[in-house]
């Protein structure tokens, strides 16, 4: 992922949700770490995570925000995704319900979100389907610019459930759904990791460069690069992690 | 999914304000079961930030449900404006925090948050310039820029050459006395008999300071009470908190605020970080009363009714005297001070200049209608307004938030703010700055300027922190309370230099 040229670099907040149990945490940990758990813990979520996606022209660092459980009991809060920028709001192919859940997540989101958000409706378990063993190689590869009509070179999913075939949600359905309302749409399984690098890829091309540029704009703050090179963004921002960097002049008021 | 009432709770919490989440934060690795439950639909409980239509409710619900929070009389001002003038944006534009304090550099919750490792989650914003109405001269320049550094001084055009080297001395000292403790520790300097003196005549007995440098100083203070009643030994000591506290972070600023809401921003990762480690949370469910069971000693617990229907048993219960039921023998009495929140239509941007070279933009700042200004006697308190730009993502692009203060409840409070807000806005921004919403209520807590430390209220194993500060910078015994409520908690496998300090659950790339 490195490139030796520097390129801009972005802070994007991201949100999970969806019910319990789709995989949400597992999809972070296959785009983060790589690494899939079976038997994952139910509670024991990241709560924080972060990971760089490069882009041709700038870099991504997701702040990956999982709702570690809080779902559960109805305790996530307007706060959690109020000032996200992308959420990625995941079902599971083989229980119907929780795509009615994701749903509900995509019109709250639309309530209450900033009005820029980018929402990419996932849905998780494509391993227990018998579209998981196939064309994966195919998605792996494919040119993460080109993210929102993906999923119209799959071959059109089989309505009716082969043996051996958990499916219970229609590729097509979730698909003209997010259509309807202008979401990002993938199907991936956090187990095998398909499609899981290629949401979050197709998240950071489809983040609007305005809503990269954090508070006033050109008029208040041009050329106030203060913070060291290339932050651009983040002209105001205090790190409370960094104390080496002023001390020599601690205490400046004598 | 578990049930909450087979659950045997070691841990409930009742309320998610700041100190509730803190503790929420230090059991986060305790392997506890910690239930964490809040009557509010919100995270935050008196330390919230609201939408505007949020704002509505929290409105109907302070005044209907006396003793739900700490607030009473809320009120939302809203002129009408006509077609061409500035509006409102929508609702969820707006994050108006009931919790915007000043987070000093030197406060102890900066390490708490970094050696919690939760500070990642935190955007931080540097607070730059103290602003001082000045009531002799009128229009434009009746603002002054408090000087917070050596070069400010000098090249300050206000004070004279003389105010300028008393000023330098007792700066030098109060430095001075700084580095003594910093190398021979705490209580290495001799108390000063002189701190029992009024701030005012300490200042100028012992230094020669004049008058005109009482209202800059003291506002460096946030002293809630004129410079006349506000002690020298509580105002010295806090003066050189901001002192020392410049530069810590970066240069030109010493205190900061969080982005995204203030207060409500660390209640918020306080409970998620307890969420991570296996903590269950419920909204919209109180206690309603709670009961000990019969056996006593090391098995007793506690039944708890929740508003939700649910009853729980837990062993210790936490919370704020708003989270619980109420006590046999009372609340103590309250100080109460007049609040307001106002969006402004104008980015007031005259406010924020950078304070140092290389420093960052500020993000807020302070101005301080002191004592003896219009409409306020000498012995008034004063009208504090702290200004936060659209940078923390408070407000939309263009406009401010206003978050006024001032130490006399009600009516007459609310119009002093109401009256120092119009005066900002004549002086720092065009004529067609206005108003464009305000939020007024009375907000009750600990007294203001109280020296004695708060204790939290342990009767068997029911904790309940006291009723917050109504300080302006974020008030440190906060930690104090949380750690005195996880010592007893955690019992014998409380081990302090182990309070708050984790690992990080992921690694982190630094390098930026």
């Amino acid at each position: 992922m490195s490139d030796s040229t520097p390129k801009p670099s972005s802070s994007v907040k991201l949100v999970l949700l969806g019910e319990a149990a789709v995989g949400k945490s597992s999809l972070v940990l296959r785009f983060v770490n790589n690494d899939f758990q079976e038997n994952k813990e139910p509670t024991i979520g990241a709560a924080f995570l972060t990971q760089k996606c490069s882009l041709p022209t700038r870099t991504i660092k997701f702040e990956i925000w999982d709702t570690a459980g809080q779902e559960r009991f109805a305790s996530l809060a307007p706060m959690y995704y109020r000032n996200a920028q992308a959420a990625l709001v995941v079902y599971d192919v083989t229980k119907p319900s929780s795509l009615t859940k994701a749903k509900h997540w995509v019109a709250e989101l639309q309530r209450q979100a900033s009005p820029g958000i980018v929402i990419a409706l996932v849905g998780n378990k494509l391993d227990l389907t018998n579209d998981g063993s196939g064309e994966t190689q195919a998605d792996i590869e494919r040119d993460p610019g080109t993210e929102g009509d993906d999923a119209g070179d799959n071959q059109e999913e089989q309505e009716d459930s082969t043996p051996g075939d958990a499916r219970k949600v229609s590729t097509r359905e979730a698909k003209t759904y997010a259509e309807e309302e202008g979401l990002l749409f993938y199907e991936t399984s956090a187990k095998t990791g398909v499609n899981v690098a290629d949401v979050f890829t197709a998240i950071a091309n489809a983040i609007p460069e305005s809503s990269l540029k954090s508070g006033r704009g050109a008029g208040a703050g041009t050329g106030q690069t203060t913070l060291g090179g290339g932050r651009s963004a983040d002209d105001s921002r205090v790190n409370l992690g960094d104390r080496g960097a002023a001390t020599a002049k601690e205490g400046c008021a004598c | 999914m578990e049930s909450l009432t087979e659950t045997q709770w070691d841990i409930t919490i009742s309320g998610t304000g700041i100190p509730q989440s803190l503790l929420a934060l230090a059991l986060s690795r305790s392997g506890k079961k910690v239930l964490h439950v809040d009557k509010n639909s919100v995270y935050g409980g008196p330390d919230a930030a609201l939408s505007l239509q949020e704002a509505e409710e929290w409105v109907s619900t302070v005044n209907q449900e006396t003793l739900h929070l700490p607030f009473e009389n809320a009120s939302i001002f809203a002129p009408t404006v006509s077609e061409s003038q500035p509006r409102l944006s929508s609702s969820r534009s707006y994050t108006l925090s009931l919790s915007p304090q000043l987070i000093y550099s030197r406060s102890q919750l900066v390490p708490t948050l970094v050696s919690s490792k939760v500070y990642r989650q935190l955007e931080f914003q540097a607070v730059g310039s103290w602003w001082v109405y000045n009531a002799a001269s009128d229009g434009a320049k009746s603002l002054y820029k408090v000087p917070s550094s050596r070069e400010d001084v000098f090249a300050d055009d206000i004070i004279s050459m003389k105010s300028k080297r008393t000023l330098m001395r007792f700066l030098r000292h109060l430095q001075n006395q700084l580095k003594q403790e910093a190398q021979e520790g705490k209580g290495s300097v001799v108390e000063d008999e002189d701190l029992a003196k009024p701030f005012s005549e300490y200042l100028t007995s012992k230094f020669q300071v004049p008058p005109e440098l009482y209202d800059p100083l003291s506002s460096l203070s946030l002293t809630q009470v004129a410079p006349q009643a506000t002690a020298a030994k509580y105002a010295v000591p806090r003066l050189q908190r901001h002192l020392a506290s410049i530069g810590m972070f970066g240069p030109g600023f010493g205190s900061v605020l969080v982005k995204w809401g203030g207060g409500s921003e660390i209640s918020q990762v306080g409970c998620r970080a307890l969420a991570v480690g296996g903590g269950v949370y419920v909204l919209n469910s109180g206690v309603e009363s709670l009961k000990h069971a019969e056996q006593t000693g090391e098995n007793s617990r506690i039944q708890l009714q929740l508003s939700s229907g649910e009853t729980v048993t837990t062993k210790y219960v936490v919370g704020s005297s708003w989270d619980l039921p109420a006590q046999a023998d009372g609340p103590c009495d309250y100080d109460r001070v007049s609040r307001s929140i106002s969006i402004v239509s104008s980015s007031l941007d005259g406010l924020f200049p950078v304070t140092a070279e290389g420093g960052p933009i500020p993000a807020g700042a302070v101005v301080v209608f002191p004592s003896g200004s219009p409409g306020l006697t000498d012995e008034s308190p004063p009208v504090y307004i702290s200004v936060h730009s659209s940078e923390t993502a408070e407000c939309p692009l263009g406009q401010s938030v206003l978050y006024g203060s001032v130490n006399i409840p009600g009516q007459q409070g609310q119009s002093l703010i109401a009256d120092a807000v119009d005066k900002l806005l004549k002086s720092s921004s065009g004529p067609d700055a206005q108003v464009l919403w305000s939020l007024r209520y009375t907000q009750l807590g600990r007294a203001v300027g109280c020296d004695t430390s708060p204790a939290n209220n342990v009767l068997g194993n029911v904790i309940r922190f006291p009723p917050p500060s109504l300080d302006l910078a974020f008030d440190d015994s906060i930690i104090d309370l949380v750690k005195d409520a996880w010592t007893i908690i955690m019992g014998d496998d409380a081990s302090p230099e182990h309070f708050m300090k984790f690992e990080d659950r992921e690694s982190y790339d630094d390098e930026e």
